[in-house]
């Protein structure tokens, strides 16, 4: 019998070695030396759908920049696992955009999988950056791999019921001790009016990342002057947690917890859920980003509509206790778009490819990748842009993602957004004005161009060695002395390594 | 009686065997051309396995090479056994390996037992509709996935708002944060898994049940035997080589705590008891790109659940002479 099943068995095998094999044979384009007549790139989609092929807002991008594009979209929740598979393959497009610094994407790089292009964007005036300090911080050791993707500089924010504030009889915190104040008033003086203590201050969500991850501790202790993730002393770059102002802001942190002015349940409160307490008048104070300043008005407008406009107030960054401003900033772009050298193996058709991505960070492309075609996705109201609410979901779907290929490196390229009532456009204004002056404290993370070898290995382990005994110390399971012996263990356990890592690559870019 | 059984499928046996003259006659193509149908039905499931369980396995040879994407598996250099020393070295290995083996036992010994126990009091039940009632009952939980028993644990332990959360509390007149609380993890993780797998394990037992020869409960009962006396020399001893069966193979995915189950109730705060081998390969490999190191991580697991199985095996030969292979 046995023997029987053996040529069963290497049929079956040789079967499936067929079906492996005829995946990488439909690779026609590109390749060798020739000119690029159909660029190919890999991008995400954000939306539920993945925009059609040769869609008229496509179409009309590539009558902008004269070249044919094939783009491939994949779901933004698979990105990167499809980013390691493709690259693994035969089947590389000319264009990729890469969503971070990720262990997989350095180690890709420095395999030699992307061109360098350090010493080419220059030569490009729609790619030459303006904010060249985000470019470096995008970097690899100060190598460029990619045309980083602007995003806004600066997002912290504090948001307030506004409401409250005036029920309490309290202003809008300008100090992280007035945000204390606004927290205890709103836990222990009934800012609702309806006599019973069933209201806190602060909302804190679990936190899926760890340290440095902008998370509202992470904002606090920015706050209190110890560093944007890392911090500089004596010339030496050094953890901000290994500073005596992160030890005191965590003692804060745990005061508004101990005194009950956060929600109970912070360790495990769902962060999607993180709006609710705010709308139904449990909680009345977040620190996040700007834009969740503006969801919230937009929610409140259905469930208060006669009251919305006066419920929700917001600022920026609070001043710490030693009366400055440290103000956290992004790190000011979301991933880049590399040019991996599978595909693009010359200079010149590097050059080729180079000269289209600056087409399409010209002006007139960049108004339709960020906001589509004018009259039907949008109209104009002086230098505004009015989305069209009815416009086909197909060309929606288009926008929202060509949107994922615009680079807006010498600032954006589209049209703003208009606000849908007066109070939102007054809303909205006054955030870019607290944006631009916030801007001017950022802290800046010292380390953000720099990759150590062992961060790589091994740093998203030991990072939660710090920020899980944090959250322990912050819910009283462990003593001051064991959070400084959990960071002594982070210091053990590689840590040691990487901070001497980085202070070398610093050493060696100066 | 067993003599007329063993002599029945020795008769089925012979008729499968080709009888011997036609073998020697068209040698070669004649039994393929005989079975060709049985084998035509077999193919799907060859294919199966070896597309799906066996194909991937060479992928677990990045265990020994530092793998890079763009370089391939074939192209990303070999470093032998350095991520496995760098494992044993570390300091997760032992929590990992604690917290892995306690789960794992704890399903032996509570979960498993419990399974058997709710199928004989099932057995014992007089109404066949409340029987058949409570069964289905029992059934449904199976059919949810682990995030809606998460999410449903987080409802009713939630700090206070769950329902539970205050009765077991007031009870026992303590202030136990069910869900962080790294004491309570363990408690809280079998009893979703009792919760939501007892009912549906039963199936197979109840079904061995059904076959234990009747006529010796009567004969038991004439001799004056009580229910515990028929449950402990009839049915037990009856249904004793499925539940060999099913403890054995139970074994092989023993480390197999549950990958899903186990990530939806961490957090920070009991990360420490809740970190399984499962849990640790996915933030390595998946979330942190440390392709490599997480492979021969689980490999060892894989290791171990084969050790497990076969010791098992082993042992329930020697006692009982009877096992799966």
């Amino acid at each position: 019998m046995k023997k029987r099943i053996l040529p069963i068995a290497t049929l079956a095998i040789a079967s499936i070695a067929l079906a492996g094999c005829s995946n990488g044979s439909g690779n026609s384009n590109g390749g060798g030396s020739g000119e690029i007549d159909t660029l190919t790139i890999q991008a995400p989609y954000l939306s539920t759908s993945a925009p059609k092929a040769d869609n008229a807002v496509e179409t009309a991008l590539e009558e902008e920049i004269g070249t044919k594009l094939d783009i491939t979209w994949v779901p933004n929740a698979s990105y990167d696992d499809k980013t390691n598979i493709t690259l693994a393959g035969d089947n590389v497009p000319h264009v990729m955009v890469v969503q971070g610094k990720s262990p997989g994407f350095v180690k890709n790089a420095e395999a030699g999988a992307f061109w360098e292009l350090t010493d080419y964007l220059a030569d490009y005036p729609n790619l030459a950056t303006t904010l060249p300090e985000v470019q470096e911080a995008s970097s690899i050791n100060g190598k460029v791999y990619g045309i980083f993707r602007a995003r806004d500089t600066m997002r912290t924010s504090v948001m307030v019921r506004a409401d409250w504030l005036k029920n309490v009889g309290l202003e809008m915190p300008k100090t992280t001790e007035d945000l204390f104040e606004v927290a205890k008033a709103f836990t222990e003086k009934d800012p609702d009016g309806n006599g019973k203590d069933d209201t806190y201050g602060l909302i804190i969500p679990s936190w899926p990342g760890a340290i440095g991850t902008n998370s509202p501790y992470d904002v606090i202790e920015t706050w209190y002057g110890a560093g944007n993730r890392y911090t500089e002393r004596d010339g030496e770059i050094i953890p901000n947690f290994d500073t005596d102002e992160w030890l005191d802001a965590v003692d804060f942190e745990k005061s508004l917890i101990d005194g009950g002015y956060v929600n109970p349940d912070f360790a495990t409160f769902d962060s999607a859920k993180w709006n609710e307490p705010f709308l139904n008048g449990k909680g009345g104070i977040i620190i996040d980003v700007h834009s969740r300043a503006a969801s919230l008005m937009n929610l409140l407008k259905d469930i208060e509509p006669d009251n919305w406009q006066n419920m929700v107030d917001f600022t920026g960054n609070l001043v710490g206790p030693d009366g400055e401003m440290h103000a956290l900033p992004t790190t000011g772009y979301s991933g880049f778009i590399t040019i991996p050298k599978a595909q693009v193996r010359t200079e010149e058709q590097l050059r080729q490819v180079l000269s289209i991505l600056n087409e399409m960070n010209s002006p007139e492309a960049g108004k339709i990748l960020n906001n589509g075609l004018e009259g039907e996705t949008y109209t104009l109201d002086g230098d505004l842009a009015v989305a069209v609410d009815d416009a086909p979901e197909d060309l929606k779907n288009a926008v929202a993602s060509l949107s994922q290929l615009g680079m807006n490196v010498t600032g954006f390229q589209g049209y703003l957004p208009k606000q849908a009532t007066e109070v939102e456009q007054a809303a909205y204004d006054k955030r870019k004005e607290i944006e631009a002056s916030d801007y001017e404290k950022a802290v800046v993370d010292p380390a953000a161009p720099y990759v150590s070898d062992t961060y790589v290995a091994k740093g998203a382990q030991i990072d939660l060695i710090v920020s899980d005994a944090r959250l322990k110390y912050l819910a009283g399971q462990i003593s001051k002395d064991d959070l400084t012996s959990e960071i002594a263990r982070w210091h053990a356990e590689g840590g040691d390594a990487v901070i001497a890592e980085l202070n070398e690559l610093a050493a060696a870019d100066k | 009686m067993i003599n007329a059984r063993a002599a029945d499928q020795a008769g089925a046996t012979e008729a499968l065997v080709v009888p011997k003259k036609k073998r020697r006659r068209n040698a070669g193509g004649g039994h393929f051309n005989r079975f060709k149908w049985l084998y035509l039905l077999l193919l799907p499931g060859v294919l199966y396995f070896l597309t799906f369980r066996y194909g991937p396995m060479f992928g677990a040879v990045i265990a020994f090479k530092d793998y890079v994407p763009f370089l391939g598996i074939g192209g990303s250099p070999w470093v032998g056994f350095a991520h496995f020393t760098d494992f044993f070295a570390s300091p997760d290995f032992l929590r990992l390996l604690a917290n892995t083996l306690i789960l794992a036992f704890l399903n032996l010994v509570i979960a498993f037992p419990l399974t058997i126990i709710i199928a004989l009091l099932l057995n014992e039940l007089r109404l066949s509709i409340v029987k058949r009632t409570v069964q289905t009952l029992i059934y449904i939980p199976h059919f949810l996935s682990w995030t809606v028993v998460a999410s449903l644990t987080y409802l009713i332990f939630a700090l206070d708002a769950g329902p539970l959360f205050h009765l077991i509390n007031g009870i026992l007149g303590t202030d136990i944060n069910f869900l962080t609380d790294p004491d309570w993890f363990r408690a809280v993780i079998m009893l979703q898994t009792i919760w939501k797998g007892t009912g549906w394990g039963t199936i197979i037992f109840l079904a061995a049940l059904a076959s234990v020869d009747q006529e010796q409960y009567e004969a038991a009962i004439i001799d004056g035997a009580g229910r515990w006396s028929r449950v402990w020399h009839i049915t037990l001893p009856s249904i004793m080589p499925t539940i060999v069966v099913m403890l054995i193979l139970k074994m092989g995915d023993v480390l197999d705590t549950g990958f899903e189950q186990i990530f939806l109730m961490t957090n920070s705060l009991n990360r420490d008891t809740a970190d399984v081998f499962d849990t640790f390969v996915y933030f390595l490999g998946i979330t942190q790109g440390s392709y490599s190191y997480s492979t021969a991580v689980g490999l060892f697991k894989a290791v171990v659940g084969v050790v497990l199985i076969f010791g098992a095996n082993w042992l329930s030969r020697r006692f009982n002479q009877t096992g799966i292979f």
